[in-house]
């Protein structure tokens, strides 16, 4: 799929903002699901959509079409939190006690607290996109790949080299890498740092 | 003893991190901090990092996501925010600069020519055009009962079916050459909107209509002002 033209989302075309709509969608929606899911998962696609009108009134500040995606991830996630801390806020205050805790998804695993006070909410929009296009330039795909394997699905060292058919030494090469490039990161928002630092105490 | 070596060390680090140490490996780790404390703090800095890992990575993955279909009651109001916030397209604005220019222009000649044709000839019926936008695909036009229901309403004119936004802008801009009494009714679908645009006795009018409980009523709804604005 071509990029949307940015020239002429920013004049308002309505044929360029149906496509730019197709190609945005998934990323509003995953982004808001991924805070949401557990808790309000009837709200993503609300917040999904609030997304994509926020970035409608953002559309002249972005410079290239390659922004529009990080920019609009950062929006769902902003939005996402800021709906979880509404609810939380609003049963605090309404007395209820639910305790959340006991919230557990199908399979039975409990759930984690939800993270209300996530680091990544803390930078506004622009920084976090910023740090994402940062991390998508930086980060090879096959290093991601496997970072993905290892911190988000839990893959051990064996089950990643048999995957991704590398040395099972690699793997670890792999991972020290991604980590410093998460360190470089870190070093150029050191609110990012101090935040996540804070968050991990 | 020989202190442990900087990828051992890293390597049961994350396997630490990432819970999946075994007991023993656990204990060797522990083992490693106590001989060599300097290297807690190494350690302190992959747990942040694989901390902001776990934060960032799932919305990078995000930015990357295939493209995919919108909801289609998501689009009428995200097009209507574009049109809100953006408004439309200078090459429209243009056009209609330069019509409002020649309007001045034109003006008084124009104004002579319509009461004149208000005298001479005043029109029975206006002509009527109506169209259908559905960008989710041409709707097969026997077979669906919106265009049925469209056809059944305004008789006299055959519906025209537009998959694209901008064949549907230019269509309601394309007006018959002179003042012909004439009226638009276009159905945009993902919408849910009926705009009724007209022109009657040198006079225009519009209108949008949203589609509350369904189109039938709506159409019936529209039908009742266009009656009144061509009385």
């Amino acid at each position: 799929m071509a990029l949307p033209d940015l020239r002429q989302l920013e004049q308002g075309d309505a044929d360029a903002w149906d496509e730019a709509f197709r190609w945005l969608w998934p990323v509003a929606f995953e982004a808001a699901r991924l805070k949401l899911s557990p808790f309000l998962p009837a709200d993503v696609e609300d917040v999904a959509i609030e997304s994509l009108e926020e970035l409608v009134e953002k559309v002249r500040e972005v410079g290239l079409t390659e922004e529009l995606r990080p920019l609009l991830a950062s929006i769902a996630h902003h939005r996402a939190v800021s709906r979880l801390r509404e609810h939380f806020a609003a049963k605090r205050g309404g007395g209820q006690t639910t305790s959340l805790e006991a919230m557990t998804h199908e399979d039975g695993a409990a759930f984690d607290p939800p993270d209300e006070g996530a680091p990544l909410a803390e930078l506004d929009q622009k920084e976090l996109a910023s740090v994402l296009r940062e991390l998508q330039h930086e980060m090879k795909a096959e290093q991601r790949a496997i970072m993905n394997d290892f911190f988000l699905q839990g893959l051990s060292y064996e089950e990643i080299a048999n995957k991704r058919q590398v040395a099972i030494g690699s793997v670890g090469v792999y991972l020290k890498r991604g980590l410093g490039a998460m360190q470089r990161l870190g070093a150029r928002h050191p609110k990012l740092l101090k935040e996540l630092e804070a968050f991990l105490r | 003893m020989n202190s442990m070596n900087d990828e051992r060390f890293f390597d049961l680090a994350m396997k630490v991190i990432a819970r999946q140490a075994t007991a023993a490996e656990s204990a060797e780790l522990q083992a490693a901090l106590v001989k060599e404390p300097a290297r807690k703090a190494e350690l302190a800095q992959w747990q942040a990092q694989a901390g902001l890992v776990r934060e960032v990575l799932p919305l990078v993955n995000a930015t990357e996501a295939p493209a995919g279909e919108l909801p289609a009651y998501a689009r009428g109001r995200l097009q209507t925010k574009v049109r809100e916030t953006l408004g439309r397209p200078p090459a429209q604005a243009r056009k209609l600069h330069w019509a409002w220019r020649w309007s001045l222009v034109l003006a008084p000649a124009t104004a002579a020519v319509v009461l004149l044709g208000v005298f001479l000839a005043r029109p029975a019926q206006p002509v009527f055009q109506v169209a259908m936008l559905d960008i989710t695909g041409q709707t097969r036009g026997s077979e669906t009962n919106e265009v049925v229901l469209l056809a059944q309403h305004w008789t006299a004119a055959a519906v025209q079916n537009f998959g694209r936004s901008s064949d549907l802008e230019a269509w309601e801009k394309a007006w018959p050459a002179g003042k012909a009494p004439s009226v638009k009714v276009a159905y945009d679908r993902a919408a849910g909107e009926v705009r009724v645009m007209g022109r009657w006795r040198g006079r225009d009018f519009q209108k949008t209509f949203l589609v509350e409980h369904d189109l039938a009523s709506t159409l019936k709804e529209a039908d009742v002002f266009i009656q009144q604005q061509t009385k």
